[in-house]
């Protein structure tokens, strides 16, 4: 009969890399990627992926290491993401945001400060990172955003994650921003599908 | 009256910008489905592939210039679909980076309607769509 | 509310299962006794009392049987191993790993339908390992009993082939294949315990990463992807997507199924 049954135990399969800074820093793609996981399954040493990432520009290993921010989830890791959100590599900056969308906690005290930022572009990926937020906190900061920011494209994001956690006290920060972008093909639209959506309590299972 | 309506494969992760590209481009004579990011939209290309399609680049899990690159190394024909990257990225920069990526043209957000009928219209086939009057 | 549904447990809603959502929050609302859709979502987001979890289980399907989503092993049969054997040295096994596997459904059924289906069977050693974190699952699987439902799907045949009756509506699969397919409890978020078990030609992970939170979903990913070999596949359930998880597999289309393959070379271009 064909089906033979495993061994319960395969020898040698769960040898961690020796030299895991060694490993992580300059070891085979490979190496480098097993080492990555690794450091972050061990404890929390987020300064040593920090390293790691400003060397590494395979892709596959940048995702392990973003990752493993994730799991450490420490203050320190989320400081270390945040700077790549402003990375002209656009991989670089799908990885930063995806970490620390997986580290909510980590993430609530730089928001604020993200949703400020000098740069327009840093500030529309920031408001992405509210939908992990609480639902009453998100809208708060989204509907202070759509008051005051000069961007068509950061509102637009803004609008998006209202469309999800915002309720009908968002309505009138949501006309407000219509207004102020009367001339914007794309906002005008999405705002005034929001607030058909967030005005009518009843809906069910909209998407 | 009868002439195939040209497909199109939306490929963002903003619900709002799919509903949008989606109203025009019916509206404008088009057959229209949506993907949340490159990943998703390989998948839908697997099972049928489309005559145009519109990405934008921040997206989760896989950027849309990642995904463009990876689709170009792929077979025809899903290696050779003409792709408009649409994107609130604006610097020189950026559209290089989608040329090198496989971009056939770039849009920067927002676009206007006009601007997204033409185009598409333009990329994916050449002559204007029927179906749509002035 | 599908998008959000979707972000959180990377399930995805075809227009044709909208019903089958909107009579899950219909339920939910009720048992929740929430005023409203805008409340009941409020609670589904912040996630109280575990909403998340109780609305999956009102969803899916959880009752598990034999040749569930047979798709996959029509997939198996007719395109995943062709590919798998091209690279295989004389001697070397197929592996193929059910996690999790539950109360064994799935194993077994990989077992039967690879005896019945696969005419290259008799020229492989093929194992077949079966992992849960569930321990009292685990040891029905090694009990190897089922009832009525769990057969529903295998024809008289199959079931007099590979089954005897123990008492009424029950039958218990036959001792080779309890005895040549390995049963081990793993948590396949934890990779010091994936990793023990080597590298696999195909893994079953399916119906079950939509439970997890974002980051568990990604190391899971990961682990599994260290668990294959290269250009190995993962069979994911039926309304599940590596979309919402990881970038790292490549998306393989079959006549039977979309599956995902760890690449085969060490890069990506």
């Amino acid at each position: 009969m064909p089906l033979i049954r495993s061994r319960s135990d395969k020898p040698g399969a769960d040898r961690p890399p020796g030299d895991l800074r060694a490993a992580l820093l300059s070891g085979s793609p490979e190496e480098r990627w097993r080492a990555a996981r690794t450091v972050a399954e061990m404890g929390a040493d987020a300064p040593l992926l920090t390293q790691a990432l400003e060397l590494e520009e395979d892709s596959r290993v940048r995702e392990a290491i973003f990752t493993g921010l994730a799991r450490i989830a420490t203050p320190e890791a989320a400081l270390a993401a945040l700077p790549y959100l402003r990375s002209d590599d656009a991989n670089l900056r799908a990885g930063a945001l995806d970490a620390l969308r997986m580290m909510p906690e980590a993430s609530r005290p730089h928001l604020k400060a993200l949703l400020r930022d000098p740069d327009a572009d840093v500030r529309l990926l920031a408001c992405d990172l509210l939908r992990g937020q609480a639902t009453s906190e998100a809208t708060l900061m989204l509907t202070a955003l759509l008051e005051t920011e000069p961007e068509a494209n950061v509102c637009a994001a803004a609008v998006e994650v209202l469309a999800e956690v915002g309720g009908p006290l968002a309505v009138p920060s949501l006309q407000r921003c219509a207004h102020r972008f009367r001339s914007d093909p794309f906002l005008g639209f999405a705002i005034k599908h929001v607030i058909d959506r967030l005005g009518s309590p009843s809906s069910v299972a909209g998407d | 009256m009868a002439e195939q309506k040209r497909r199109v494969l939306v490929v963002d992760d903003a619900s709002l910008v799919r509903l949008y590209y989606r109203t025009v481009l019916e509206d404008g004579g088009f057959e229209v489905d949506e993907a949340l990011n490159g990943i998703e939209a390989l998948e839908k290309l697997t099972v049928s592939p489309v005559d145009l399609l519109i990405i934008d680049i921040n997206m989760p899990q896989m950027d849309g210039l990642t995904f463009l690159a990876s689709l170009r190394r792929r077979e025809p024909p899903l290696s050779s679909i003409p792709a408009l990257v649409s994107s609130t990225e604006s610097r020189q920069e950026d559209f290089a980076a989608a040329r090198r990526a496989g971009a056939n043209f770039y849009l920067t957000k927002p676009v206007s309607r006009e601007t997204l009928v033409e185009f598409s219209s333009l990329l994916s086939g050449g002559s204007p769509p029927s179906g749509k009057s002035g | 509310m599908c998008d959000f549904l979707y972000r959180r447990t990377g399930m995805v809603f075809t227009e044709a299962k909208r019903y089958y959502v909107d009579r899950r929050v219909v339920d939910r609302m009720l048992a929740t006794g929430a005023a409203s859709f805008t409340s009941y979502f409020a609670r589904l987001r912040s996630d109280l009392q575990n909403e998340v979890e109780q609305f999956i289980n009102a969803f899916t399907i959880n009752e598990t049987y034999f040749y569930r989503e047979d798709h996959h092993l029509r997939c198996l049969t007719s395109d995943l191993l062709a590919e798998r054997i091209r690279t295989k040295k004389p001697g070397e096994a197929i592996r193929i790993w059910s996690a999790p596997c539950s109360t064994g459904e799935e194993p077994y059924s990989i077992a039967i339908w690879l005896l019945e289906n696969w005419a290259l069977a008799d020229s492989y050693d093929i194992e077949i390992v079966g992992s849960d974190i569930d321990t009292s699952a685990l040891e029905a699987a090694r009990e190897g009993t089922f009832g009525r439902r769990a057969l529903m799907r295998l024809t008289p045949e199959l079931i007099e082939k590979y089954f005897e009756p123990v008492g009424p509506e029950r039958w218990r699969i036959a001792e080779s294949l309890r005895q040549s397919i390995l049963l081990t409890s793993v948590n396949i978020v934890d990779s010091t315990q994936t990793r023990a078990y080597g590298k696999f030609d195909v893994i079953f992970c399916r119906n079950v990463l939509i439970y997890f939170d974002d980051t568990s979903r990604r190391i899971v990913a990961e682990n599994l992807y260290e668990s294959l070999s290269p250009g190995g596949y993962i069979c994911l359930g039926h309304s599940e997507s590596m979309s919402r998880i990881s970038p790292l597999f490549e998306v393989c289309r079959f006549a039977d199924a979309i599956v995902y393959r760890r690449p085969r070379d060490g890069g990506h271009g």
